[in-house]
Formats: structure tokens, C-alpha cells, sequence
């Protein structure tokens, strides 16, 4: 069976004044319909530009995909407006951003904006186009739907209104919603109640999701499958489990250790990881995250890992991982600790 | 929006008042006064010609009377033109800078919101080059510049053509206004342009229209529905202001052009110190900026929900 939403190879770059920045470097990943992808990173992986270049929203210029191919159901539609008849923005795929605030537009009553998805797609009469966007205020659960369509975005609260740019989302029944961080701007409570609202609405329409998201406790909540991201490539991909439980990437570890936790007997004390991502003006040769993994061995600094297999659907993009790799052979370290009597001798 | 519209109307009218009386100490403190002439004139005659006028009062009396006498809607007489009231050439050469100055608004409007979304759509290409070097040159060159460039491009037309396309001046017909106000719009048509497209980069990357992009709205539609309507928002507040002083300021053009306005009087007044019209004109155009600003500002609510509702 083929995936919903297959992304293969995928580099992007952009024109900047300082030079090309090469913003996404192969990047691969699949959803399957009725599924949950969680893509996490820090800011300025990739993780915002991958799926926005997927579906043509990046400017171009300054963007530009150099290479890759994004399948829905098998087809090619990477650079297309269309496919078999149907828009892939908005119809085939629904977006929601971050900060619904602004997300919004100020001048248009929140009914219009939610309409207008009908209109453009379904070729719904003004009245009947606004009719559907008030049943589906209801159902993203904003009670007096019928007199909240005829207000304005400043009218509303944050919450609110990610609950508006989700009936606007899942108004044409996409097929795959893509949620770009739908819950930073928001605080837990609200939070809990707008991933509880994407839940419950994948299950009643299967659709698809992919969660981009730097928040590991919604991946945990939310995702059936995760795609680690650092510096435009996805270094560890697997289940949920496989991430959190079996973690393999030395850049996965890091990330654990640097979330609090609860659980009692363990150490407290957050660990952030050392260092900041490489520049991505000149990604280096080797593994981008060699500069600041405690694991790193020669090979690191001069070859670009390539994908290892651990388990079925559990992908690494780490040279620990190579089979010929035995463990903690000292030899293949870069350079061991200097300790404090060498420096003073 | 009642108590709102109330509000800004009385505002209005004590800008207006602030106006007159300011107009009204600056002017009488200019040496000399409308009587005072090249003729000489005996101390008699001038005495008799001061009581007739009511000079001779304390500065305080005159400006209770004047003042008086303004809020019943009479200007007074001209001291230099004989038995016209300051009423009369208001009424009669006024609707002429009106009319003028909205034809130039609405040339500069629309022209500045095309161009300079235009502009903003291309920008850094060739387009954008292009107008924005005319828009440098609609600044910095002055409208009589213009003016005199367009009568002489107007004659050699007429000329070529073997009759008379557009009058080169003069005023009477709908021909005779387009190229006056095309040229007194000019100035503004270029700073709107400016305007409006700093304000379409804002629009063009904010995230209101990278959704509706994401909703798969057609580019056109998002031009009209989110982009425009946003845009347009400081085009709009300068409007007023723009009408008004482009109305009050086609003084040279309407020179150039034989129009017979309201700027001409105005300057006139000033140069020969014709107390009554230097008022009535002053506090005459005083009150059309507060009108102009105040429709603006009630027009700005209509356009943007969040001013309407607060």
C-alpha cells in the first residue's frame, strides 16, 4: 500500500545577502492516511520549511527546491498548484500556523474566512458557503457559532481562534492536515484542548496529520510516528516508542536530557546540549551535529552519515549505528579528554 | 459610533475656533492695515474710513464683533474689492478649487494605490525600477514645473493633431480640468505611491495572506480580498489631509492654468492685508481640513472593523 504523503530527497535552498543557505539537505519521510507524523527540532531545522516547500508556500524567489519529490497517494505533485482536478492547497491539504493571531485576516469577519475555503474549492454560493462555515464552528466546538461568524478576529482569543483556523483547515475534508506548531502561542490548558479537538477530528474524518512541533510532551501526546530534525535533515525517524524508548541518535539523547521530567529518583537538573547548530551557509562535510555530540569519532567530522535500518521503521542517521561499529572502541574517538595535568605540564 | 462621531465634531470645532483666533492676533500684528496705501491719505479721511470699519476699537471689541458676527455665518465685506462679501467670492470661486482638487485626489489615489501595489507585486524587477524613478521625479520636481511642461506638450499635440484635443487652459468643460488636476495631483499621486507600497510589502509577507495562500485562494483573489483591503488602511488616513491641502494649495496651478479659484484671493489677501478676506478664507479652509479629517476618520471605521467597534 502506498503512503498518503511520500517526501523523498528533498533540498532547499535560499538566496540570501550572506549567501545560499541550504535549508533542507535530503530530507525523506511518509504518512499514512489516518496517521500522525510528528516532525521536531530546534528552530531553524527545516522542520517549517520542509512541509511549507511541499506545498508551495515558501517564496520563491528567495526559496528554491534544487532536488526531491513529494508523492500524495503515489502522484507527483511537487511545484503543481493541482492535482487530478483537485487544489492541493486547501482541498487536498489543509495548513494551520502557529500564531492564529496574526494568522488571521483583520478585516474579514471570521465566517467569511472560513467560507471562502467553500467558495474557492466546492463553488458554494456566498450564503450557503456561509451557512457550512457556521456548522463548522460547531463542530471546533465555539459555542454561538452563528453569531461568532459574524465577528472579527480581534474579537477573539488566541485559543478561539486555532479553533477557527482549523474549521477553515478541514472545511474542503482534506486528506492530510499539516499543524505548523498550532499550540506554541498558546497556554497548557488551551493547549490540551486544541490537540484533544485535532484528535478527535482525525478520528471522525481519518485524515492525516503532520505535527511540527519543538515540543516533545505533544509528540508524546500526539504522534504515531516521529522525524527528529537537526540542520535540514532528519538524523533519527521511528515510532513513537522507537524515539522515546529506544532512542538511537546521539541528537535524540540530547533532547531527552534537556526535557524536565517528573519521574522521581532521577537527576533534576536539565542538561542543555553544548554549542549551536552549524551554520547553515556552509553545512560541514561530515555530521552536522559532530561539533557537539559527546560520542563523536573521526569519521564524524569528515563523512555525512547515511541512513541506518535498527528495526522495521526505525532509522538513524548516526555512524554509531554502523554494524561494523562495536561500541566504545577508544581508538575511534577524535580526541580524548585533555585533563587539567596536561595543561598546567 | 455616535458619541464617537459627536466627539470628533466638537474637537472640530474648537480646532476651528483655535484657528481663527490665531489667524485673527497674527494678522494684526502685521505692520500696517488694509487702509494704508501708495495714496496718500489725509488724517480725516483715514480716521473716518477706521470708525467706519470699526479699526478704531480696542484689538479685544473687533474680536468679539468679528467673532460674532462668523458664528452667524457672515465673513464680513472686502476692504480692497468694492461690495463684494467674503461670502460671495467663497461661493463663487471655491466650488472651482473643489471640484479641481477632488478630480486630483482622484487621479492621485487611484493612480498612487495601483502603482505602488504594483510596485510592491514586482518589486526589485523592472516595474518597480521604472515607477519608483518616476515617483522620485513626481517628489522632487514642483507642480509648475509640471504644469508649464504639460501646456507645452498639450500645444504641440493640438498642434499635430490639427485640432484641439484637451483646451491648454481655461476653465468651463470637463476637458478643461484633466490635465490641471492631473498635474496638481501629481505630487500626491507620487507619495501615495510610496505609501501604499511599504504598506503592500507588510501585507504581501504577513501571515494572514501566507494562510490564505495555504487555503489555495487564487493570487487574484488574494489581491482583492486580503492584500488590497489591508494596504490600504494609511492610504486612506492621509486622504483627507491630502484633499484638503491639494485643494488649498493648487494656487500656482490654478495660475498656470487661468482657473479661476479660490487660491488666487487667498494669496491676494495676504499681500494687500484685506482683513475680512484673509479670515474668511484662512478659517474657511481651516474648517474644510477639520471636515476632511473627521469624514476620514469616520471612513477608516467603516473600513476597519477594529476602529468601528471600539
Amino acid at each position: 500500500m502506498t503512503a498518503l504523503l511520500e517526501v523523498s530527497n528533498l533540498h532547499v535552498e535560499f538566496d540570501t545577502y550572506g549567501g545560499i543557505v541550504k535549508a533542507l539537505r535530503g530530507v525523506d519521510f511518509s504518512v499514512e492516511s489516518g496517521q500522525t507524523l510528528a516532525i521536531v527540532g530546534e528552530s531553524g531545522s527545516g522542520k517549517s520549511v520542509a512541509m511549507q516547500s511541499v506545498t508551495g508556500l515558501i517564496p520563491m524567489p528567495p526559496g528554491r527546491i534544487t532536488a526531491g519529490s513529494a508523492k500524495l497517494r503515489g502522484k507527483e505533485f511537487l511545484g503543481q498548484r493541482r492535482l487530478d482536478g483537485k487544489t492541493i492547497c486547501g482541498d487536498e491539504i489543509g495548513m494551520i500556523f502557529q500564531d492564529a493571531m496574526s494568522s488571521l485576516n483583520p478585516t474579514m469577519c471570521i465566517g467569511d474566512q472560513i467560507a471562502e475555503t467553500l467558495e474557492v474549492h466546492r463553488g458554494y454560493s456566498h450564503g450557503k458557503a456561509f451557512s457550512r462555515a457556521i456548522e463548522l464552528l460547531d463542530m471546533v466546538r465555539i459555542p454561538e457559532a452563528a453569531r461568532r461568524a459574524r465577528q472579527f478576529p480581534f474579537e477573539f482569543s488566541g485559543g478561539m481562534l486555532q479553533r477557527v483556523m482549523i474549521a477553515t483547515a478541514i472545511a474542503c475534508k482534506p486528506s492530510l492536515l499539516i499543524a505548523d506548531e498550532p499550540t506554541t502561542a498558546l497556554d497548557v490548558t488551551i493547549q490540551a484542548q486544541i490537540l484533544d479537538l485535532l484528535q478527535s477530528l482525525q478520528k471522525e474524518t481519518g485524515m492525516a496529520i503532520v505535527l511540527i512541533t519543538h515540543d516533545l510532551s505533544v509528540v508524546a501526546r500526539m504522534a504515531d510516528r516521529v522525524a527528529v530534525m537537526y540542520a535540514g535533515q532528519i538524523v533519527e525517524s521511528g515510532s513513537v516508542d522507537d524515539i522515546f524508548y529506544r532512542s538511537a541518535h546521539p541528537y535524540t539523547l540530547g533532547l531527552k536530557l534537556a526535557m524536565p521530567s517528573h519521574s522521581e529518583g532521577e537527576d533534576h537538573r536539565l542538561r542543555p546540549i553544548p554549542g549551536s547548530p552549524p551554520d547553515m551557509f556552509s553545512p560541514p562535510a561530515g555530521c552536522a551535529y559532530c561539533e557537539r555530540c559527546d560520542r563523536a569519532m573521526r569519521i564524524c567530522q569528515s563523512d555525512n552519515p547515511p541512513i541506518f535500518t535498527l528495526d522495521k521503521g526505525h532509522l538513524s542517521r548516526c555512524w554509531q549505528q554502523h554494524p561494523q561499529h562495536t561500541g566504545a572502541s577508544e581508538g575511534l574517538y577524535k580526541a580524548a579528554p585533555v585533563s587539567v595535568d596536561e595543561v598546567l605540564a | 459610533m455616535w458619541s464617537y462621531t459627536v466627539k470628533r465634531i466638537l474637537q472640530g470645532i474648537v480646532t476651528v475656533w483655535f484657528i481663527a483666533t490665531a489667524t485673527f492676533l497674527a494678522m494684526h500684528n502685521v505692520p500696517g492695515d488694509p487702509l494704508s496705501s501708495d495714496r496718500a491719505t489725509n488724517e480725516t479721511i483715514r480716521a473716518n474710513l477706521e470708525a467706519r470699519y470699526g479699526l478704531d476699537k480696542p484689538l479685544l471689541e473687533q474680536y468679539v464683533v468679528y467673532m460674532g458676527n462668523m458664528m452667524r455665518g457672515d465673513f464680513g465685506i472686502s476692504f480692497t474689492q468694492q461690495n463684494r462679501e467674503v461670502n460671495d467670492i467663497i461661493r463663487e470661486h471655491f466650488p472651482v478649487s473643489a471640484t479641481l482638487g477632488v478630480l486630483a485626489v482622484v487621479f492621485a489615489a487611484l493612480g498612487g494605490i495601483l502603482m505602488g501595489a504594483l510596485t510592491a507585486l514586482y518589486r526589485n524587477r523592472l516595474p518597480d525600477y521604472i515607477i519608483m524613478f518616476l515617483v522620485i521625479m513626481g517628489i522632487s520636481v514642483p507642480s509648475f514645473v509640471f504644469a508649464a511642461l504639460g501646456q507645452l506638450s498639450l500645444v504641440n499635440l493640438n498642434a499635430m493633431m490639427g485640432f484641439s484635443v484637451l483646451p491648454v487652459a481655461g476653465w468651463g468643460t470637463v476637458s478643461h480640468m484633466l490635465l490641471p488636476a492631473l498635474v496638481l495631483g501629481l505630487g500626491t499621486m507620487a507619495y501615495l505611491t510610496r505609501l501604499m507600497r511599504s504598506s503592500m510589502l507588510e501585507v504581501i509577507s504577513s501571515d494572514y495572506v501566507r494562510t490564505a495562500r495555504a487555503k489555495g485562494v487564487p493570487p487574484a483573489r488574494i489581491f482583492t480580498r486580503h492584500q488590497l483591503r489591508n494596504a490600504v488602511m494609511p492610504v486612506i488616513t492621509v486622504l483627507g489631509p491630502a484633499i484638503a491641502s491639494i485643494t488649498t494649495g493648487g494656487f500656482v496651478v490654478e495660475l498656470v492654468f487661468a482657473v479661476p479659484g479660490l487660491g488666487r484671493y487667498f494669496v491676494q489677501a495676504v499681500q494687500q492685508l484685506d482683513y475680512t478676506v484673509i479670515m474668511g478664507t484662512t478659517v474657511f479652509y481651516g474648517a474644510f481640513l477639520v471636515f476632511m479629517v473627521i469624514l476620514v476618520d469616520l471612513v477608516y471605521g467603516w473600513i476597519d472593523p477594529r476602529v468601528r467597534l471600539k
